[in-house]
């Protein structure tokens, strides 16, 4: 695996049980991307860019073929070794957001910090900055049933980012946002992309983000059909 | 320690829901200890008045032809004091009761009662018999009951007819004063019954240095070398009594498992219906990082929290309860022993460090297992799955 290479995929198959058979949602997937990229998993519902990307994220394992990220094959982990692979080198922005119900705001964003060990004062630090980065360091103490859709995805990139990792998985992010706080979005992490270098791995189907990628991987009944980088 | 400040951070952040089940739970386990404390209470307050009452600590011998459940035996149940426990006499450790059978006329009605004759000085049983002094009348002083004295209508001072049959059978009669009415609990002192110097009666029925029954301080070792006594401990002369404070015990233990359940559900709803509605929640914290069984102890602290939050404010507003229930007792509806029940008319809790301890250990550990069995039936699903909520 070359040293850019973030992420490597080899003959990715991924069923799932249905009946008495089952549904393949991809079917021999080779894929690589390189450190830094800002590059989407684009397709119509049911193409499997969500099972792709939860297999990168290591939240789920392949049927057959191999997964590399960061180095490390993920067929190899144990789900505590997957988990901390995760806590360490992975951010994950969710469509519906999933932030804890009962924190606040700075409590989500400060939540990956606390299970890296961070004193209370780095977290402190690096928790207004992530809030800052996406503007809405105000909302700090708000929870989230007081947020708007966009405040709330604000934070949950605020979270995924606060411990500046090398990967970013965001599955559907502004699937449940109105086009201002869309863009509002994309443009915070492109900003992000440039500025601290991280990767960035879109599911998405939406033309607002497919707009601002800068690879395109095309994926339609679980094969890639086309990749294209602008 | 981190799990322990998420789990607090989860409670403090779910606000009113925490404090309602923090406050059902609570009540929940201060109605537990309240209720068996109790039933607990009354068992002990039987127990004790039965034993310093009626039996002595030691038991009793009792002459072998008696029967206390039938009348018609007490003509018979007389003997010399057994030689053994003469020295305990001696020293009132124990205590030779003499019963006959009488016939008393209150107002003019004839009442069949029992004539129990005692040592105004035995220490054994908790009667006033030290109070069975001979007044200015010169005439043989009688102790009765306040049941007693109620039901025939006697006071201070009154001079009573008392008639009964000697050794030989011939009938005799003569007047005793009432010198004293005692309060207590026992009917079995109280009712159809006059208490009256032992030696007096004795003499009246001709029946010198001979008893019934002995009561004993200390339980008697060996059998009794005359065939005419029989040692009775207390497990023989309380087993009615404790039958019935089993079948109390019992309904005490059905009331304890229903405010069990009670708890239970504060629970179940608190763990199990939150965790499977927390399934989403619970996809996130592993996708953020948190490995299944950090996961899993993060939920089972976050239960047990409640039970320990719950457990103190359960003492904090409990302690006012179980102290009054303790020095003050709880009043009962009526005079409880008018249905036969040694109790009085307050029952006082008993909350000893075992029913705390022990009532404290159950529901805790049911907080833990309510807690960590659901989370871990849930962590078992895939991240992706606990993500959709499914």
């Amino acid at each position: 695996m070359d040293k850019s290479t973030l992420i490597k995929t080899q003959g990715l198959v991924k069923r799932y049980p249905v009946g008495g058979g089952h549904f393949t949602a991809l079917k021999g997937i080779d894929l690589n991307v390189n450190s830094g990229e800002f590059v989407g998993l684009v397709g119509p519902s049911g193409s499997g860019k969500t099972t792709l990307l939860n297999i990168i994220g290591a939240l789920d394992a392949p049927s057959e073929g191999t997964v590399e990220v960061l180095g490390k094959d993920l067929a190899t982990l144990s789900g505590a070794q997957a988990a901390k692979h995760r806590s360490a080198f992975m951010g994950f922005i969710f469509q519906t957001y999933n932030l804890l119900p009962v924190y606040t705001a700075f409590e989500n964003v400060e939540f990956p910090l606390l299970l890296l060990g961070k004193s209370a004062e780095e977290r402190k630090q690096l928790v207004m900055q992530a809030l800052d980065w996406v503007g809405i360091a105000d909302k700090a103490d708000s929870r989230p049933k007081m947020l708007s859709g966009g405040e709330s995805q604000r934070v949950a990139i605020a979270r995924a980012m606060v411990k500046q990792p090398k990967l970013v998985l965001a599955d559907e992010p502004t699937a449940n946002l109105d086009a201002k706080n869309s863009h509002h979005i994309l443009e915070t992490m492109v900003k992000l992309n440039k500025e601290l270098g991280t990767t960035f791995v879109f599911a998405t189907h939406d033309e607002k983000v497919i707009s601002y990628l800068h690879r395109k991987v095309t994926l339609v009944d679980g094969s890639i059909q086309s990749d294209e980088t602008s | 320690m981190i799990l322990f400040k998420l789990a607090w951070r989860n409670l403090v952040g779910a606000g009113l829901r925490t404090w309602l089940n923090v406050l059902v739970l609570a009540m929940a386990f201060i109605l537990m200890i309240w209720g068996k404390g109790v039933v607990d209470g009354m068992a002990y307050q039987l127990n004790d008045a039965m034993t310093n009452i009626e039996f002595g600590n030691g038991g009793q011998i009792w002459h072998s032809e008696y029967d206390p459940m039938d009348p018609l035996t007490i003509e018979d149940s007389h003997a010399p004091y057994p030689k053994e426990i003469n020295a305990l006499i001696a020293t009132h450790k124990a205590a030779p009761i003499l019963i006959r059978q009488g016939t008393i006329y209150p107002d003019g009605r004839m009442q069949t009662i029992k004539v129990k004759g005692i040592h105004p000085e035995q220490e054994v049983m908790d009667l006033p018999t030290a109070q069975i002094v001979m007044g200015a009348t010169g005439l043989t002083p009688a102790l009765i009951g306040q049941k007693m004295a109620d039901k025939s209508g006697l006071e201070v001072g009154d001079l009573l007819t008392v008639r009964w049959r000697d050794a030989r059978g011939t009938f005799d009669a003569r007047e005793v004063e009432i010198v004293h009415i005692m309060n207590t609990v026992v009917q079995t002192v109280d009712r159809s019954q006059i208490w009256i110097p032992l030696d007096h009666l004795q003499e009246m029925s001709k029946l010198q240095g001979e008893a019934t029954v002995v009561a004993l301080d200390e339980p008697f070792t060996g059998t009794p070398a005359s065939a005419a006594w029989i040692y009775r401990d207390l497990d023989f002369l309380m087993k009615d009594i404790n039958d019935m404070i089993k079948s109390k015990n019992f309904g005490g233990n059905v009331m304890y498992g229903i405010l069990f359940a009670i708890a239970l559900l504060a629970i179940f709803d608190t763990q199990v219906l939150a965790i499977f509605r927390r399934k989403k929640e619970m996809g996130t914290l592993m996708a953020l990082g948190l490995t299944r069984a950090k996961v899993i102890g993060l939920f089972t602290i976050e239960g047990s929290l409640h039970g320990i939050i719950a457990f103190v404010a359960g003492f904090i507003l409990g302690s006012p309860l179980f102290y009054l229930m303790t020095t003050k007792g709880y009043a009962m509806p009526g005079d409880m022993d008018d249905y036969g029940m040694a109790l009085g008319n307050v029952i006082y809790g008993r909350y000893g460090p075992d029913l705390l301890i022990g009532t404290t250990l159950l529901l805790f550990l049911t907080v833990v297992l309510v807690s960590y069995l659901p989370t871990r039936k849930i962590s078992k699903l895939t991240p992706t799955d606990a993500l959709r909520g499914k």
